[in-house]
């Protein structure tokens, strides 16, 4: 199974999908802003970003830019989720690898996770 | 991915009338507080939205949170209509959250409740006895992240749930986080009870405020949407209805310069015995297929009215043989005001009825503890009755048998009626006459004059002139 970095200003969500996550075999870890997945990301080096489009300190477009721009992270594959519907979120936000709608199915969640990882 | 469309995807209750009251059902994914106290019907209500949820395809599940016997909650559900057998331990699932709430807290409770609904793949889920789960929690802010959790929970399950709870505290934490909050309430007033429920929130559509009657019958929970809010705007737009419509007495026709306007309400106010039943009689005696009529009452059986007709007005026989015109008989205080009105207003719907007769307009009085309700339940009625095309005539009985004055027993009689028509008894020496005048009607000139009239084998004479009521007015003035 594989590592997962999830990342979401809000805290039922983050706990939600870290209890989903962990339930289906990965092992997850959390951040609440964008810099905070940074480090995160930069130490561990997850297999799949999980994050949020809205959040303070530095937005889900700015996090795939700098990973984008990070030969370490540069192809780990990120899906973003928002409320916003994508044709929106695609003129404000480059590079992601997949797009979830909010609010979210654990279902659906689940599977693209599986196969993002291909697990 | 294709996205979940969050908005107005409603889950259908099964229960009658609610989905009306809620705009439509609940919202999928919603997470409801139903509050009541012991006995009003919490977990019928609940196990109802199972039950049907289940027929229709989904899957629920009934979570007790207390060390509660589920073999004897299922009994008690068996003599209701919606229960089924085969469904449950498949699709519908009674399980206890008790332990895991003991053991490990409200955190383990939500991991196991979501662990579930991933598992079984569950659609509705009901947790019974919130005050449990409040009662354990540490703190309020930690009940807070419960409720917060499950609606999450809720959400990206697309898993509708409900919480039952007899706290009764209008701003306990779980009311301002959760979806929507219907309160129900038995109360007594002197040696009756009445029931009612209230929606007090719901997020994401509107709904009808205020509170509506409900009883728990043999088929489960039936809700009766208040027929005031319900109808407080009419259903459709008018139906073009001019002319006059015959009274069925040629001589009313006369006074009322050839009947009453279409589409129109007419009430006759009598005292008991003065003729109003069979002025009613020959109303629905000018039914006819195309344009089919309907009797409402509530004191005399329909077979004592068809026996009443076949000897007073023999042309309506035939009408009630072919279906032409309904008789609907209701028993006075077996139902709420607002069952009345449903059936009445159903039955109009469903036979496309033209010529409405509401016989007893004072037993809408004993279907509710509240008897100033009854003359906006009347305006709202008759506003849809107008819309729909129908002129109906009520009859009202006044307490007074004799004498000029006029006790009406509803308020603002005026405005329930367009058109007034009076009966009452004058005295004369050993006998009790029968005069009929006209107080109001609409749009309409009018003969003002009192006319003596009979009750006889063949229904009501009018005479023909105003002389015979002058006559005794006179004598009885003295």
């Amino acid at each position: 199974m594989a590592v997962v970095l999830v990342v979401d200003d809000e805290f039922g969500i983050v706990k939600l999908l870290e209890e989903v996550l962990t339930d289906e075999g990965h092992r997850v870890l959390i951040a609440t802003n964008g810099r905070q997945a940074l480090e995160r990301a930069a130490k561990e080096k997850p297999a799949l970003v999980v994050t949020d489009f809205m959040m303070p300190v530095m937005d889900g477009a700015a996090l795939v830019r700098a990973m984008r721009a990070d030969p370490q992270l540069a192809d780990v594959p990120v899906v973003m989720m928002s409320s916003i519907p994508e044709v929106t979120l695609a003129e404000r936000a480059l590079g992601y690898t997949a797009f979830v709608r909010k609010p979210f199915s654990i279902f659906a969640v689940v599977d693209l996770v599986a196969k993002l990882t291909g697990s | 991915m294709t996205p979940i469309a969050p908005e107005q995807r409603r889950l259908l209750s099964g229960i009658p009338g609610l989905d009306t009251i809620l705009g439509g059902g609940f919202m999928l994914g919603g997470l409801y507080v139903i509050q009541g106290a012991p006995g009003a019907g919490k977990t019928i209500f609940t196990n109802q939205i199972c039950f049907h949820h289940v027929a229709s395809g989904g899957r629920a599940m009934f979570v007790t949170l207390l060390a509660e016997n589920h073999a004897r909650l299922i009994s008690n559900l068996r003599q209701l209509a919606f229960f089924d057998q085969a469904r449950i331990g498949e699709a519908l699932t009674y399980v206890s959250g008790f332990n895991e709430m003991l053991d490990g807290g409200l955190a383990e409770l939500t991991k196991l409740l979501r662990r579930e609904i991933q598992r079984r793949r569950i659609s509705v889920l009901v947790i019974d006895g919130l005050v449990t789960a409040a009662a354990s929690a540490p703190s309020d802010q930690a009940f807070r992240v419960f409720v917060h959790d499950l609606q999450e929970v809720a959400l990206a399950t697309d898993c509708t749930m409900f919480l039952t709870t007899n706290d009764s505290r209008l701003a306990s934490p779980e009311q301002t986080m959760v979806d929507g909050l219907i309160t129900l309430t038995d109360r007594a007033y002197g040696w009756r009870a009445e029931s009612d429920l209230m929606v007090s929130k719901f997020r994401g559509s509107a709904y009808l405020r205020g509170r509506h009657a409900y009883k728990i019958a043999d088929g489960g929970f039936i809700v009766y949407p208040r027929i005031e809010a319900l109808l407080a705007y009419p259903s459709r737009g008018a139906e073009l209805a001019v002319g006059r419509v015959s009274s069925g007495i040629a001589r009313l026709d006369d006074m009322l310069n050839g009947g009453v306007p279409a589409a129109s309400t007419t009430m006759i106010m009598g005292p008991s015995g003065v003729g109003k039943t069979t002025m009613g009689l020959h109303f629905l005696a000018r039914c006819s297929v195309a344009e089919p009529g309907l009797m409402f009452g509530f004191y005399e059986t329909p077979a004592r009215l068809r026996a009443k007709a076949d000897r007073m007005v023999p042309a309506l026989g035939p009408l009630f043989d072919s279906g032409a015109i309904e008789m609907l008989w209701q028993t006075p205080t077996s139902e709420p005001l607002d069952a009345y009105g449903k059936s009445l207003i159903d039955a109009v719907i469903r036979r496309k009825v033209k010529r409405l007769f509401i016989d007893g307009l004072t037993a809408f009085r004993s279907g509710t503890v509240e008897p100033s309700r009854v003359g906006n339940f009347f305006s709202a009625v008759a506003n849809e009755l107008r819309v729909r095309g129908v002129t109906t005539l009520y009859s009202l009985e006044v307490p007074n048998i004799l004498g000029p004055a006029v006790n009406v027993p509803v308020d603002d009689a005026s405005s329930l009626a367009e058109n007034l028509v009076l009966l009452r008894f004058v005295e004369r020496g050993a006998r009790l006459h029968r005069m009929i005048s006209l107080l109001k009607a609409r749009d309409s000139d009018f003969t003002p004059s009192l006319f003596e009239y009979d009750l006889t084998d063949t229904g009501v004479k009018i005479h023909d002139t105003p002389d015979s009521a002058e006559q005794l007015l006179t004598s009885a003035r003295g």
